[in-house]
């Protein structure tokens, strides 16, 4: 596996900070840690492999980073800048602008084909319709879709759903990945595609990934591994 | 991507089209009612025209009723000069002049009190020759001749041709008294007018009463909707030329009109208020339900950076598509029910009238607008609510919905 690339020269600048991270939720009047004082950098060029037990705090942790949702305490510094500053609208600014998702149960939107749901943050960035066409058949092409560009998403197999997805959250040149189970419905030689294809990304252009996964095949692709254990994060421990 | 929201609505056919029937039923329940109280004014209003004429000219006094006795009249030589002013008017299509008096009918033992409009016979602006139903119209030749309505002939049991006594009082306050004979019968829509209105020549009249004036000057334009302009241009004349004359509308002239042109626009109001009622809790409704089971969805565009204001134009586009296609849909079917109602031909007397008037729905661009605008405000208002609902949904909660 190659770490690091000679195209990539922001490789190693911090990208994201995690200070004192903690989310707590009320249950049933009693506080439940979802996550615990965690303190977490990646830098561009990073990829890094997360896995976990269930309800360890992963998809707690992904939610913050991805400013998705608000810590109960400590702060995301995205290239400098904390998310508990940033409004609604900044938080959205900057989820289009810098962050791709990639959701383990695909979340397209039903009503768009395979093609208009990738272009769909490309939309939201009020892109030429050319520059968008020209970029949406790019990828597409790139995931193996081009032929199933106008279908549905009710008329695609789970793995074709899983790489429009994929699609989607790289369409607009993200600087930060966050992916939840990428693979987890896609067969091996389609996922070792897709994970190649976010590799080529990570080089190329320095994207920072981060991966949840249980999927084995997904680990050697990792520059850095982190457990989640009842709310901590365990650097370089694999699962 | 203004058609992703008209994509949504394609996705769930079923409840688009309840959606659009609710509305549709809404606009077209208000379009047809509306149309239907349009074309009852516009034949109210016809009629006012018909026997008001377009606008009046007259002393205050007479208007005010604060006279003493006759003194509102009018003398020939005020008439000229008002005649003289009107003169540089292009939309008037005629002038006359008419002297209303009160008096008493009788026939052998019956005497009826009535009300004496005495016209220029044939003046070709306001006679009442289109409502002669048998004999004929009064003639320039006439002189102790009336045309009298069909239902004061049937109380005193007189026809066309048999002679009545009119009793009145002179302008000087003497006793007068005249046979008449009755050279036609007429009929008007209101059983009130037939037995109280006689109509007769005026130079009779002014011979009976012992005058040479006229009460008022009556104006007849070439349409309806150029009386308001008119009214004012004249009523400018007559006050630079210092006469203590007043231009009326036909409007003001007819209490009758402006009552049941009010009770329309209350009963439109009404309907109106009910019909948005209606359609505004329904399509809220149906809406909360569709967006609800839209959480997810919604989640994801957010978290995929679309802003809370984005998701809510989003939703209210949505909700724009509906109101319009709703509302189109309704002016068409209330349009088409309209149609087939005026194509029956169906007839009504009103209470208090003597003829059956034909009833039919108006459809025309004015009267499509108002229930058209109906309809799209209650549904946008209705979509209002939970559109602010759904677009502020918490992204990671919104994510969590199954």
């Amino acid at each position: 596996m190659t770490k690091g690339s000679q195209f990539c020269h922001e490789r190693g600048r911090p990208f994201l900070e995690a200070r004192a991270l903690g989310k707590t939720y009320d249950v049933g009047g009693s506080t439940v840690h979802a996550l615990r004082e965690v303190d977490f950098t990646a830098a561009q060029g990073d990829f890094i492999v997360i896995n976990g037990p269930s309800g360890s705090g992963k998809t707690t942790f992904l939610n913050l980073i991805s400013a998705i949702d608000r810590p109960s305490h400590g702060e995301v510094r995205i290239q400098g800048v904390s998310t508990n500053d940033l409004n609604e609208r900044q938080l959205a600014t900057l989820r289009k602008e810098k962050i791709g998702l990639i959701f383990q149960t695909f979340n397209l939107i039903p009503v768009l084909s395979a093609a208009e749901n990738v272009e769909y943050p490309l939309l939201l960035q009020r892109l030429p319709k050319s520059e968008r066409m020209k970029r949406v058949q790019a990828m597409l092409d790139e995931v193996g879709l081009l032929d199933m560009a106008g279908r549905r998403p009710n008329e695609l197999s789970g793995g074709q759903r899983q790489r429009v997805a994929v699609a989607r959250a790289l369409i607009t040149r993200p600087k930060l990945v966050l992916a939840d189970e990428p693979t987890a419905n896609l067969d091996s030689e389609t996922g070792g595609r897709v994970m190649e294809l976010m590799q080529r990304l990570n080089e190329e252009h320095c994207v920072v990934f981060i991966v949840v996964t249980h999927d084995p095949a997904v680990t050697p692709y990792a520059q850095r591994k982190i457990r989640i254990h009842d709310g901590t994060l365990n650097e370089g421990a694999d699962a | 991507m203004w058609w992703i929201p008209l994509r949504s609505l394609v996705r769930n056919r079923r409840r688009t089209a309840l959606s659009i029937a609710i509305v549709a039923l809404g606009t077209a329940i208000s379009f047809f009612v509306y149309g239907f109280l349009e074309d009852s004014r516009l034949q109210i209003q016809a009629s006012t025209v018909s026997e008001y004429g377009n606008l009046q000219i007259a002393s205050p006094d007479l208007w005010e009723d604060t006279a003493d006795g006759y003194e509102y009249l009018i003398e020939p030589e005020t008439e000229a000069q008002v005649r003289t002013l009107l003169a540089s008017h292009d939309g008037l299509t005629g002038i006359t002049e008419q002297l209303q008096f009160p008096g008493l009918v009788a026939a052998g033992n019956e005497t009826q009190v009535v009300r004496i409009t005495a016209q220029v016979p044939e003046n070709g602006t306001l006679t009442s020759d289109g409502f002669v139903i048998d004999g004929r119209p009064l003639q320039s030749t006439d002189v102790a001749a009336v045309l009298m309505g069909r239902s004061l002939a049937a109380r005193l049991d007189v026809g066309v041709g048999d002679i009545v006594t009119l009793t009145l009082t002179t302008v000087d306050g003497a006793y007068n008294a005249s046979p008449l004979q009755i050279v036609g019968i007429y009929g008007f829509s209101s059983e009130q007018v037939e037995l109280r209105t006689l109509f007769m020549p005026l130079t009779f009249a002014q011979l009976l009463l012992n005058t040479a004036g006229v009460d008022r000057l009556i104006v007849n334009l070439s349409s309806i909707a150029a009386t308001d302009r008119e009214v004012v241009s004249i009523q400018q004349q007559l006050d630079q030329a210092g006469l203590a004359l007043e231009a009326r509308p036909w409007y003001d002239l007819s209490p009758i009109y402006q009552q049941l042109s009010g009770y329309f626009d209350i009963l439109f109001g009404f309907l109106t208020l009910a019909v948005f009622i209606l359609v505004f809790f329904i399509i809220l409704q149906v809406l909360t339900l569709a967006f609800l089971e839209r959480t997810r969805e919604i989640g994801t565009i957010r978290a995929l950076g679309t802003t809370q204001g984005e998701v809510f134009r989003q939703l209210i586009a949505e909700s724009g598509w509906l109101a319009v296609l709703g509302s189109l849909t309704g002016i068409l079917v209330g349009g088409l029910l309209g149609a087939g109602f005026n194509a029956i031909g169906i007839k009504w007397r009103p209470p208090g009238t003597v003829e059956a008037s034909l009833l039919s729905v108006q459809i025309t661009a004015l009267t499509m607008l108002p229930p058209f605008l109906v309809g799209v405000a209650a549904t946008l208002l209705s979509a209002v609510f939970p559109s602010i609902q759904t677009s502020r949904l918490r992204v990671v909660d919104a994510l969590r919905v199954e």
